[in-house]
């Protein structure tokens, strides 16, 4: 009895082990879907080095499953691979959240210089027009033409902020106010000298 | 009973050989260490400077420490060597190689940034310096400001450490100026051309030959020189410094564009206090004949507008206000220097205004310095 018994458990046993050893498949789907993910979020621009491991990591778990899958059946072990995969799913999504907040103030912050740099372009508007009329308007004319380039310019960092380049878009906001000021200043000297809105008696030429 | 005691002691100092032998697989000091390279290299900026490097590194790295995280051959015999801790260390000396090259590539762009914004800012400086002194700011409109976004924006990457956007800014805006050299040589080239110049110096002395042989006053104007010149029977009587309009280095092309025309004119009113608000004002007979066929053929090619008009009462006269630099496209003098013009001259007098009078005029000048310049850049 005994003896016809053995063999039974053996091959239960067998049956039982193997049934547990195929790879956690689901789970690096999931984690590969993860990652994908975080990388669409910009990760990769924007928390690079954790991005980076996360690759890594997902290297890691391939070649495990299949070093895993190239020994006997009931030598296979997964549990790594499905530990690392759990790990590296959790670990994409949190680097999702924190991109699409490192995003979010770039945006804000590039909005905000943006701002700023709006309100210089206006307030150098604004002396532009009361610059003199006829012939003393020559004094100001190539720094109204300097105010119709900043005015252009302005466009650019809304392009840099709709292509999601809000660095790009904080610098160029930064010198397009650090220009409006200086324009300004050279307004305000140049009414200083030629005073202010005197009409001209003779204005063709 | 001692041969017992012998082997009790025999297997204590056995049990004790081997626990106190067994060592761990991988010391923490190398983990440590290893850490420390992937600081480095993030310090270094390598995941968005070197991607590939340090993808290298860091795929290994994930790796080996998932190995020391999951392995059972963490503990070895002190006999065993430990294939897990070769490894490590042979990515710690190829991780310390790569932080080596990496910061030497660092250095090497922080200096290649240095240079280049550097050069950039003294580059356009210099643009705006020769730009402003022959009055052709307008010329490049918009372009300035365009180009010093750029070079502004070069140096804030800099100063944020971010040497390779700094670097590719810096070309931009190294480009945009050299673009703009080109744009200078094509709008005022005339004021480098040998025959242009000639023809301008044949302008003239056929002015001072009318001078002489009319026993007359003619006034001759140089734009580039800016200067005025009175000839009295075809001799030099008075030179005195004028102003021009804000485009005044330009050819006239239509009414309200700020330069100043060329060409042979007459004066045609003499205005005086009360008739003018510039102190004293020579009216000249612009646009002339030339002007109008110049005009109607551009507008037929389209170079102008249809809307435009060609402009009219081109004067040469006094300052309205003391501190105004530039005209709407008149030739304008200091007061005194008008007061003794205008007592020389009489309806009709002739005037000659053209670009330049010598081939090393300031214009010419400035032309080939800018594009010396952007050679040397290039």
């Amino acid at each position: 009895m005994q003896s016809r018994v053995f063999p039974v458990l053996i091959a239960l046993a067998i049956v039982i082990t193997a049934g547990c050893t195929d790879p956690p498949t689901q789970q690096i789907q999931e984690a590969e879907n993860a990652l994908k993910e975080a990388q669409e979020s910009g990760a990769s621009t924007y928390s690079p080095d954790e991005y980076a491991k996360l690759e890594g990591t997902l290297d890691t778990i391939r070649k495990e499953v299949s070093e895993q899958d190239g020994k006997f059946a009931l030598f296979r072990d997964y549990g790594k691979a499905q530990q690392l995969s759990l790990s590296a799913k959790s670990e994409s999504e949190r680097i999702k959240i924190a991109t699409a907040q490192k995003k979010e103030e770039g945006k804000v912050a590039a909005m905000q210089a943006q701002q700023v740099a709006e309100e210089a372009v206006k307030a150098a508007q604004r002396l532009v027009a009361k610059a003199p009329v006829g012939k003393d308007r020559a004094a100001v004319e190539a720094i109204k033409n300097d105010v119709e380039g900043l005015q252009a310019l302005l466009k650019q960092v809304q392009d840099s902020i709709d292509k999601q380049d809000y660095p790009a878009a904080q610098t160029q906001a930064k010198a397009i106010h650090d220009m409006s000021q200086g324009v300004q200043t050279e307004i305000q000297n140049a009414l200083a000298k030629v005073g202010r809105g005197k009409p001209s008696r003779s204005s063709r030429q | 009973m001692l041969l017992r005691q012998v082997h009790r002691t025999l297997t204590v100092a056995l049990v004790g050989f081997c626990i106190s032998g067994c060592v761990q697989a991988v010391p923490p000091d190398l983990l440590a260490a290893l850490e420390s390279i992937d600081q480095d290299l993030i310090a270094l900026r390598a995941p968005e400077t070197a991607p590939e490097e340090y993808g290298a590194f860091v795929r290994q790295w994930i790796a080996l420490k998932s190995r020391v995280e999951f392995d059972d051959d963490v503990i070895r015999w002190p006999w065993e060597t430990s294939e897990l801790e070769n490894e490590l260390r042979g990515l710690y000396l190829r991780g310390e190689r790569t932080v080596a090259q990496l910061h030497d590539r660092h250095a090497s762009r922080q200096r290649t940034a240095q240079s280049k914004v550097e050069s950039i800012e003294d580059r356009f400086h210099l643009m705006r310096s020769h730009v402003g002194s022959i009055e052709g700011r307008i010329v490049l409109g918009e372009r300035v400001v365009q180009t010093d976004l750029l070079v502004k924006q070069a140096r804030t990457f800099f100063e944020q450490k971010d040497y390779q956007r700094a670097i590719q800014v810096a070309d931009e805006a190294n480009q945009a100026l050299v673009n703009q050299t080109s744009l200078l040589a094509q709008e005022l080239g005339r004021y480098a051309d040998g025959k242009r110049i000639a023809s301008w110096q044949a302008m003239a002395q056929q002015a001072i030959d009318w001078s002489r042989t009319h026993q007359s006053p003619a006034i001759v104007v140089s734009k580039a020189e800016r200067e005025l010149t009175l000839y009295n029977n075809g001799r030099k009587v008075l030179s005195y410094p004028v102003r021009l309009g804000f485009n005044g280095i330009r050819e006239k092309q239509f009414q309200g564009d700020g330069a100043t025309p060329e060409g042979r004119y007459r004066v045609t009113d003499k205005r005086g206090p009360g008739q003018t608000q510039f102190y004293r004002a020579l009216v000249l007979n612009y646009p002339n004949a030339e002007d109008r066929r110049r005009f109607d053929l551009a507008k037929k090619t389209g170079q102008i507008a249809l809307g435009k008009g060609i402009g009219g009462l081109i004067e040469i006269h006094g300052v309205e206000n003391e501190y105004a630099q530039q005209t709407l496209g008149c030739v304008m003098l200091d007061n005194p220097n008008m007061a003794a013009l205008f007592e020389r001259v009489s309806v009709g007098t002739p005037i000659t205004i053209v670009g330049a009078l010598t081939e090393q005029n300031a214009v010419a000048l400035a032309l080939s310095e800018l594009a010396h310049h952007n050679r040397q850049e290039i």
